[in-house]
């Protein structure tokens, strides 16, 4: 799995490529804690991840809380399929924005 | 202060892991700062190895033997540190004597799942067919529960006011015909919770939940070649978990939110859930079952033995489960108050509940204490607790169940009775003015409460509706079994064909039995329950014991929903009769009824006077209460015609500022229903042959 931080309008860009489990979900977590500047939104862009384990739902969900905190918007950007039918019937899919692309942001 | 605990760093490097001496309470595991804590029970094992494996692989990661002064007691704990929670995978070895005759079946050899394992893999997705030459078949794996609930509760919903609806997870979504995403899962439940608010019942009875196999005896149909399974799941493998096959996401292990989400949302749609539980008796089955668990880790505790160390069988199903020895009570009840706080659950329907009642030698105790604990322990003090009260060894306590105030009962005779009285028996009149008012012969006498007794004409266990009314006989060929199995005491009439038939007149018949079995349910005092599917005919083709059957059989066909639209719409209005009338949900025997009438009277063709004789096929009740909040009189006059003839039924006086308005009339195809209720001025009614009329009263406009 890799994690790079990019930029995108006024949003931070956490963009992950491969799979989120148990193995590599500390490599997220820590980029979170340690990379995410205040005061801007926060994008995930994961339409290069093609599963998520529990764990990793788990991990958005801290994210989710994280920039709740922060005070800034967080959208999840290209979730595969299969991944949102289990965020769906898991329940977590309700607490995110999400859409297909970063260009599908709406402005604000 | 943040200060780092002393306990939280390993004492021990044993086989590689760092480990310290573990907590021995909780049993089963638990997550401990760095670590994760195992602690497991057992009184005749002389020691104890944890066997870690990763996910899925068949070979283990490492075994620790729990060095001997780990253990406490018979609990042996450990905490292991540096583990994957979500990767690692668990079992135990235990070592002791190998005896049958004595009760002990230890055998170092097996890897034995944690009977307090909240999440299982081995069986994720349903029907997969498991690889059988793998040694340790149903692996304990690590939950989470971490679940947002969102502020979410119990509902608490009154006992007298519930309408309940008992369904099979699978077979309610997995046809086609559902249309939602998720079939035959617990998310396929989820998305028809829409439904279940417009039918308007507001609790659902789950059948077992609990982690079972479909394999367990699965065999292939000696005629059709077809599979069968253990498709009902009466026959507990991990009391903790959730059955993964049942959930979408069980291949990604996410079994236990997908079923949280789906308390939650029922919850949000003020349903509450009930689940199935089966605690009489395990997977294990007799001598010749697989030793999965209990029996590798302390047979003699968990089982009832004969002297000779054979299992007792009154579960009909290979062992009994020795509920009243303190330990398992105290299983059982860990095992309930985890789903009453974790998974926010409103009540239980315990299977075979009798069995619950017997000492370890199987005598009927007079104070079971396993049902004591369960009526009065803090945790469970408002979840429903219903007993099946009866047992496969011949225990049938309807009536005389240790309720201790709390438990209630699904009411076979209710069954029986509403059954004989729907199909015109002779001598049924009497019993039936018992039943309709909650039962007093059975539960008034021990200080009990109309709702109490679980109201139902039909359950997972004998015919649908459609088919109590299109079957004289079962038709089990399905089964595998030469129709041999099932039960033959179904009281049910096939209105003048066996089956299926293009006779317009039968159809139409059945259709109105429909109607009235409903209506007498949902009229009656008590807690109602219906069968899924059975608001618009749901049929099983005669087979009243489909607990093997994997298929469109036991599936609901919700096409049915729109061909007999007719039968689903009269029963939406039923139920939301019920819900409107509060003096057909009267929860006390001395009720005073209104200002003018009493609470619950019976009359005949005449007002007052009932033909209690043998060959009397008609009876209607009046139940009246005055509403709380107005003083308004609430009142509800139901007439029954179960004779072949119509037959004029004058209707109560009542007090002049109210009248009578005709709600349903089972004897007018065209509107049984009828909405907005036009008002009734006449003094009587012909009720049609086989039919029945529901009024209420309503305050005359001055």
């Amino acid at each position: 799995m890799q994690v790079t931080l990019e930029s995108f309008d006024q949003w931070q860009v956490i963009r992950v490529s491969g799979q989120v489990d148990s193995k590599t979900v500390g490599d997220l977590r820590d980029f979170i804690d340690t990379q995410l500047k205040q005061g801007h939104p926060v994008a995930l862009e994961l339409t290069e991840v093609p599963f998520m384990s529990s764990a990793g739902l788990r991990t958005l969900l801290t994210l989710q809380r994280k920039t709740k905190d922060m005070g800034v918007d967080l959208a999840l950007i290209g979730v595969a399929e299969e991944i949102a039918d289990t965020m769906k019937v898991t329940g977590f899919y309700q607490f995110f924005t999400i859409h297909a692309s970063l260009e599908a942001i709406p402005n604000p | 202060m943040d200060l780092e605990r002393i306990d939280n760093l390993p004492t021990d490097t044993l086989s590689g892991f760092r480990v310290r001496p573990g907590k021995p309470l909780p049993f089963g595991v638990s997550s401990v700062p760095g670590g994760l804590n195992f602690s497991v029970y057992t009184s005749a094992g002389t020691s104890c190895t944890l066997v870690l494996f990763s996910r899925s692989e068949e070979a283990p990661l490492g075994e620790i033997r729990i060095p001997d002064h780990y253990r406490i007691g018979d609990v042996y704990s450990i905490v292991v540190y540096d583990l994957d929670y979500e990767d690692v995978e668990y079992g135990f070895r235990i070592d002791g004597p190998f005896s049958p005759e004595e009760g002990h079946r230890f055998n170092p050899e097996n890897v034995l799942m944690d009977p307090y394992a909240r999440v299982l893999s081995g069986r994720e997705e349903w029907g997969v067919e498991p690889d059988w030459s793998k040694q340790y078949q149903y692996r304990s794996r690590v939950a989470f529960d971490d679940f947002d609930w969102e502020g979410d509760s119990p509902l608490e919903i009154n006992d007298a006011d519930l309408v309940i609806y008992e369904m099979h997870v699978r077979s309610f979504t997995k046809s086609e015909t559902s249309g939602v995403k998720f079939k035959g899962t617990y998310a396929g439940i989820t998305e028809k919770i829409p439904y279940l608010q417009e039918l308007g019942v507001n609790a659902v009875e789950l059948m077992p939940v609990f982690e079972f196999d479909e394999f367990e005896n699965s065999r292939i149909h000696p005629d059709t070649g077809e599979r069968l399974f253990n498709y009902w799941g009466y026959s507990t493998v991990a009391f903790f978990a959730p059955k993964a096959g049942f959930a979408a996401s069980g291949k990604f292990g996410m079994q236990v939110d997908e079923f949280k989400q789906l308390v939650k949302e029922l919850h949000k749609a003020g349903i509450e859930v009930i689940l199935d539980v089966v605690f009489n008796h395990t997977a294990e089955g007799n001598e010749r079952g697989p030793s999965i668990s209990f029996k590798g880790l302390d047979n003699k505790i968990y089982y009832m033995l004969t002297p000779e160390g054979y299992y007792f069988n009154f579960s009909g199903t290979g062992n009994t489960l020795n509920c009243n020895n303190p330990v398992v009570r105290n299983l059982v009840l860990d095992c309930l108050r985890y789903w009453a706080s974790e998974y926010h659950i409103d009540g239980f329907r315990f299977d075979l509940a009798s069995i619950l009642g017997r000492d370890p030698w199987g005598a009927p105790l007079s104070n079971p204490p396993l049902l004591e604990s369960l009526a009065f322990d803090p945790i469970l003090s408002s979840c429903k607790l219903i007993a099946e009260a009866w047992d496969a060894g011949g225990l049938y306590q309807v009536g005389t169940f240790p309720a201790f105030g709390r438990w209630s009962e699904w009411n076979g005779k209710y069954r029986d009775t509403a059954r004989k009285y729907l199909k015109g028996d002779e001598g049924q009149v009497g019993e039936m003015a018992q039943r309709v008012q909650g039962s007093p012969d059975l539960y008034q006498w021990n200080g009990r409460s109309p709702a109490t007794s679980i109201n139902f004409i039909t359950c997972h266990d004998g015919f649908t509706l459609a088919d109590l009314l299109s079957f004289n006989h079962k038709h089990n060929e399905a089964n595998g079994e030469n129709n041999c199995d099932g039960g033959d005491d179904n009281h049910s009439w096939n209105c003048g064909a066996e089956g299926w038939t293009d006779d317009i007149g039968i159809r139409n018949l059945r259709t109105k039995q429909s109607m009235n079995a409903l209506s007498m349910l949902m009229t009656s005092r008590g807690t109602p329950m219906v069968l899924m599917g059975d608001e618009f005919g749901r049929s099983q083709h005669g087979n009243n014991n489909a607990y093997c059957i994997d298929s469109p059989i036991s599936w609901v066909d919700w096409s049915l929903l729109e061909s007999n639209s007719i039968l689903y719409k009269f029963t939406q209005a039923l139920i939301s009769f019920r819900h409107q009338h509060p003096c057909l949900r009267v929860n006390r025997f001395d009720h005073g009824g209104s200002k003018s009438l009493p609470s619950c009277s019976f009359h005949g063709t005449t007002p007052w006077q009932v033909n209690w004789s043998a060959d009397s096929r008609q009876l209607a009740w009046l139940m009246t209460c005055d509403q709380e909040d107005s003083g308004i009189m609430d009142a509800v006059y139901v007439a029954t015609n179960m004779a072949h003839y119509a037959t004029w039924f004058d209707l109560p006086e009542i007090p002049s500022d109210y009248s009578w308005q005709l709600c349903f009339n089972t004897g007018d195809s065209q509107s049984p229903y009828l909405n907005p209720p036009p008002t009734f001025n006449d003094h009587g009614i012909l009720v049609g042959e086989r039919s029945v009329v529901i009024f209420q009263v309503s305050p005359r406009e001055t």
